[in-house]
């Protein structure tokens, strides 16, 4: 894939792969952009070798969940720190994005779980295409969305209630 | 699986609408040049070892080649070199210049082996570094 038809490609998926990282990253955009510009640098490293122009987004998104399940990685030691910062942060910031209801209740689910319901739900994959995009068996990814879907259902009640 | 429809109405009435998509582009761009430039200067220098190492080959061979020539044109019974001083240390160094020459250009092919072996490992591992990072 030449330089250019991985521009063209990536401008019209762009949206997609940002809502995506931005619901992952539970509405915190900067961090977001910034997952998805490494994630797309990763892809168009590898792109010379990928043919299948036709499931480029599932592609897409199979690196950029990569990236994110990395960066997860090494924020472990600093989460708390991280944690109490956002904390700190909610009750003072008004970003555009993350103090949304969904957001919100994202941010209490494991990464797994926030990614499988994402994608289901958002990005509209269905239970096989997320397996393979995920690198999980299609079962664990049933449990991974009905667990999700509790706890979403149980956050957001929380929420507005 | 079923889809938790207000689930799915929260998920659609929910979903961003990004107004920076040029800025994005532009960001990504000059990201993409960056590393086309770093990939480039990689293969420069992967280029620069290889060549480095035919020049080594080729002196190698050359020198080597001409060495043994003159060793074994040479009759077996004259010393390969002389010196004008006598000393005893100069004249055992005539008598062995044979064995001596013959020692001198085993060690330089080792050492030739080696550095060729040692780029050869440096060019893999930055083939796998650039591979990694694909």
């Amino acid at each position: 894939m030449t330089r250019e038809v991985f521009i063209a490609q990536v401008e019209r998926e762009q949206e997609a792969l940002r809502s995506f990282l931005l619901a992952l990253c539970c509405g915190n955009k900067s961090d977001a952009d910034d997952l998805a510009q490494d994630a797309l640098v990763k892809a168009y490293l590898s792109s010379a070798g990928y043919q299948d122009k036709r499931k480029f987004r599932s592609w897409l998104f199979k690196i950029a969940y990569n990236t994110f399940l990395n960066h997860k990685a090494s924020l472990r030691s600093t989460e708390s720190i991280e944690e109490a910062r956002t904390l700190t942060s909610s009750t003072s910031a008004d970003s555009e994005f993350e103090h949304q209801d969904l957001y919100l209740a994202l941010r209490t689910l494991p990464p797994k779980e926030r990614s499988a319901i994402t994608l289901f739900y958002l990005n509209g994959y269905n239970i096989k295409e997320i397996a393979k995009i995920t690198e999980t068996s299609e079962d664990a990814i049933k449990k991974q969305l009905s667990r999700g879907r509790d706890k979403l259902r149980e956050q957001l009640r929380m929420n507005n209630g | 699986m079923d889809k938790d429809k207000a689930l799915e109405e929260l998920f659609l009435t929910q979903k961003p609408h990004f107004s920076d998509k040029a800025d994005f582009m532009a960001a990504l761009t000059k990201r993409l040049d960056a590393v086309e430039y770093i990939k480039q200067q990689q293969e420069a220098t992967i280029r620069r070892y290889k060549m480095m190492m035919v020049a080594a080959f080729v002196v190698g061979v050359i020198s080597g080649s001409a060495s043994i020539a003159y060793m074994l044109s040479t009759p077996t019974d004259m010393p390969l070199f002389t010196f004008h001083v006598q000393t005893e240390f100069f004249l055992w160094l005539s008598a062995n210049s044979r064995v001596l020459t013959a020692t001198a250009l085993s060690l330089l092919m080792t050492l030739g082996i080696f550095s060729i072996i040692s780029n050869v490992q440096d060019i893999l591992r930055m083939r796998v570094c650039l591979r990694a990072k694909k």
